[in-house]
């Protein structure tokens, strides 16, 4: 059986295990509106998972998503509040500036040559930091304003029960693996991260490929980012505010390796929905919040581990 | 035309570096169709040539005419558009994609951005059944052995029309059976009117596949042969010269002194085995062979930074553990081959590179650091080994290739010091200090240490050493330990073409 193949079955195996756990052990976590919600808490992280995983597969790493969203977020915010611009036009500017902050990281690590886990830490505080000027304030005291505009807040609606977050969630997978599997863009894109040197000898721009990751993880955020806030009907400056963790686990779940190459956005789909998960069974159990995080914390170490012993031992049976 | 099926002709070609002459006046012709081995000993010009033909280098004067044309080659891109493939010694595939996407990487079919596999896979069948080259499309570069990559970039090149192959020691890292895949990929390469140029230290390989045959020496072409005048004798004759006498031979004699180090059936699986020899207090062992014979990876076991699978290393009568740190306790020292990447820190300092081996010894600190004990080391070792300038705080990277090799033998001699291990020492240093390095050898075998050296020079072998193992293939394949021994003995034994003195 192929590499790939046997990493996709133990994701979807830790999965379905979780689900049978939970849905033996808890009578209300298999109802419908329960499966519901968990799928809206998915798919937020998934959302933005998906873009992670372009960059993953490039060998990069986004720490600023979380902050990026923030930042998405509070300027949509502030637009609502503070003009009469349609809603489709908020929606396109903060993407345009979800999508620039993107290639913002991307620049940097590409030709300024920054590390991508410096460049993109670096800009996570400078959004964060942004995002707190934007904040809405009454008498100099940050305050959480209620946005009203119907057309927004219809983002965190449903269809028949559905989140539309969810349908995003899923349109953005299902396109994000089309780019990956069957473009030129997504061949080359798994060249560059797996060897870039070679990728580069056989007539690669490995620089475009990898500073357009780091767009489509921007823009991946600023679509979150639109649903988080119509959900919440409020900007917050803490917005997201460790979504990296959750992101990153999520992918490293789904196959995605540190050293590039592998994964692909389906997984990073069964990843978030792992994570989602997790968090909405520990909340069944009365969890408290730093078990869930230990947890989660554990999971990261455990997959990679295993991804590395699993790696070593395909690698001495070829020999 | 005359010339009608001359695919390259290269003539004049001249490269210096820094003022020094590389290639001098280089004349090269590769015929239609045919396989044309390159040789020449280490530093001979062989890379800097084949540099120039694939455009990574530009050269300083001469013509290269393609075809009958003149060609600038400027570029890699020019090359890659005339038909110049190079199969590099270290691969440059994609470990991650299939055996049909690398092959294809950077040309793909698309239409819209959409790859468009139907026709990519008729594009590689045809490719493959064309040349006849046998290999599973979908499997993963990475689960594939050596060999089967090098068909893979093998095939990469063709897919772009490569009518000239150059192939840089294709077989280093090959076996046997692995080799014979590929020698055959290569006949029909030839069959199919695609040109070869073949670089190779195995004389055996080029006795058995070249058409033609160019030796280099210093930079010049000493000599082309045809296919019916490429002899094992005349190659070797070609290739080490007649002019200079010196250094050429060595009279042995053997050591009477008390057996130290006695080495008995050492293997590690896939690299070497059955290496069994021992050393005598003072002794200095050269071992020669081949790159991809085992040698360094003997050195490494024996230091214990490998683990052997089989076999025992004795030092005076006493079975050695077979952690680094068991060696090293034993008195075992290791200047590695990778003099920047393994022997140094390069961005800490002449002082600091110096004590790294030595905050075990008695005087250094428990905890903290002494700087005192460290200043002192420094300054005795800078002493005796005359290491310049003689600045303890400057960082190694900065020191020449010859002072930083000094720092790093100099790691091991402020320690009770048994067994030196040496892995190609004097590679990328000038000759005035190669001289000083042989001669800290020297003193130190007189001292007593057993000192093991690896080296591809064969004069510096024969400049240095009491006695001469040959690895071949991960075996011991000769020993010289007695008389006169000159350099074409000990290529005829490294390309194994006989085994010298009896084992």
């Amino acid at each position: 059986m192929r590499q790939e193949t046997v990493r996709r079955l133990v994701s979807l195996a830790l999965l379905f295990l979780l689900l049978i756990i939970l849905g033996t052990t808890s009578s209300s976590f298999l109802s419908l509106p329960n499966l519901l919600t968990l799928l809206r808490e998915a798919s937020i992280v998934g959302i933005v998972a998906v873009g992670m995983t372009f960059v993953l597969i490039a060998a990069g790493i986004d720490l600023s998503v979380g902050a990026v969203l923030a930042f998405v977020s509070m300027l949509s915010a502030n637009l609502l509040y503070s003009t009469t611009f349609p809603v489709p036009v908020i929606l396109f500017l903060g993407t345009v500036v979800g999508v620039a902050a993107g290639l913002v990281n991307g620049v940097l690590i590409t030709r300024l040559h920054l590390p991508d886990f410096i460049a993109t830490l670096a800009s996570q505080g400078i959004f964060r930091a942004l995002t707190l000027i934007f904040a809405i304030r009454t008498n100099g005291l940050i305050s959480n304003k209620v946005i009203n505009n119907e057309d927004f807040l219809a983002l965190a609606g449903n269809t028949g029960g559905l989140y539309f977050v969810t349908l995003a969630f899923l349109l953005v997978a299902v396109t994000g693996q089309v780019i990956l599997k069957r473009t030129k863009f997504g061949l080359h894109l798994y060249a560059v991260g797996a060897h870039r040197k070679s990728a580069e000898l056989s007539g690669i721009n490995s620089n475009f490929l990898r500073i357009a990751a780091y767009g489509i993880s921007g823009f991946c955020c600023a679509l979150a980012a639109f649903f988080l806030t119509a959900k919440m009907e409020t900007a917050i400056p803490d917005i997201g505010l460790g979504l990296e963790f959750d992101v990153i686990a999520a992918v490293v779940i789904g196959g995605c390796a540190f050293t590039g190459g592998r994964g692909d956005a389906l997984g990073s789909l069964i990843g978030a929905l792992f994570m989602a998960t997790l968090t909405n069974g520990l909340y069944k159990f009365n969890m408290p919040s730093s078990v869930q995080v230990m947890l989660k914390g554990f999971v990261i170490i455990s997959m990679v581990i295993f991804d590395a012993v699993y790696r070593h031992e395909v690698r001495r049976e070829k020999r | 035309m005359k010339n009608d099926n001359l695919l390259l002709q290269a003539s004049g070609v001249e490269k210096s570096f820094s003022g020094v002459r590389v290639l001098k006046n280089v004349h090269l012709e590769v015929r239609r169709g045919e396989i044309h081995a390159l040789m020449g000993e280490n530093g001979a010009g062989k890379s800097t040539l084949i540099k120039i033909l694939t455009g990574v280098l530009t050269r300083d004067a001469g013509k290269v005419l393609w075809c009958g044309q003149e060609v600038a080659l400027a570029t890699r891109k020019e090359a890659h558009r005339l038909g110049i493939g190079c199969i590099y010694q270290e691969l440059s595939l994609v470990p991650t994609l299939t055996v049909g996407q690398n092959i294809l990487l950077g040309q793909e079919t698309t239409r819209g951005g959409f790859l468009q596999t139907p026709l990519m896979k008729k594009k590689l069948q045809d490719l493959i059944s064309s040349f006849g080259l046998a290999i599973p499309l979908d499997s993963a570069v990475e689960t594939l052995s050596i060999a089967q990559r090098q068909l893979v970039e093998i095939l990469k090149a063709l897919s772009r029309d490569s009518s000239l192959l150059i192939m840089d020691e294709p077989t280093a890292s090959l076996s046997a059976h692995e080799a014979e895949t590929l020698f055959r990929a290569m006949q029909i390469l030839k069959e199919r009117g695609v040109s070869i140029l073949y670089i190779s230290h195995r004389l055996e390989e080029v006795n058995r596949l070249a058409d033609r045959l160019t030796v280099l020496r210093d930079g010049e072409v000493v000599g082309v042969l045809s296919r019916e005048q490429i002899r094992p004798g005349e190659m070797i004759r070609l290739m080490i010269g007649r002019e200079i006498e010196a250094g050429k031979q060595r009279a042995l004699t053997p050591s009477t002194r008390p057996e130290a180090l006695r080495v008995c059936g050492l293997g590690r699986h896939g690299v070497f085995a059955d290496i069994s020899f021992t050393v005598r207090e003072g002794e200095i062992v050269g071992v020669g062979g081949l790159v991809g014979s085992g040698r360094t990876e003997l050195l490494r076991c024996l230091f214990g930074a490998d683990l052997a699978d089989t076999g025992t290393v004795q030092l005076a009568g006493k079975v050695l553990g077979s952690t680094m740190k068991a060696r090293i306790k034993a008195g075992f020292g290791l200047v590695p081959e990778d003099r920047r990447g393994q022997g140094l820190v390069p961005l800490l300092s002449i002082q600091r590179n110096l004590a790294l081996t030595n905050h075990d010894l008695p005087g250094a600190g428990k905890i903290f650091l002494r700087s005192s004990f460290e200043a002192d080391l420094c300054v005795r070792s800078m002493e005796s080994l005359d290491v310049r300038p003689r600045f303890a705080q400057m960082p190694v990277e900065n020191l020449s290739g010859g002072n930083q090799q000094k720092v790093v033998l100099g790691k091991w001699l402020a320690r009770d010091l048994r067994v030196l291990l040496v892995d190609e020492p004097t590679v990328g240093i000038d000759v005035g200090v190669k001289e000083e390095i042989y001669g800290l050898l020297q003193d130190l075998a007189e001292k007593g240490v057993l000192v093991l050296l690896v080296s591809s020079d064969l004069p510096e072998l024969l400049r240095v050493s009491h006695r001469i193992l040959i690895l071949r293939q991960g075996r011991l394949f000769a020993e010289f330990r007695r008389g006169v021994v000159t350099q074409e003995d000990l290529l005829r034994a490294i390309s194994g073409i006989e085994s010298g003195a009896a084992l």
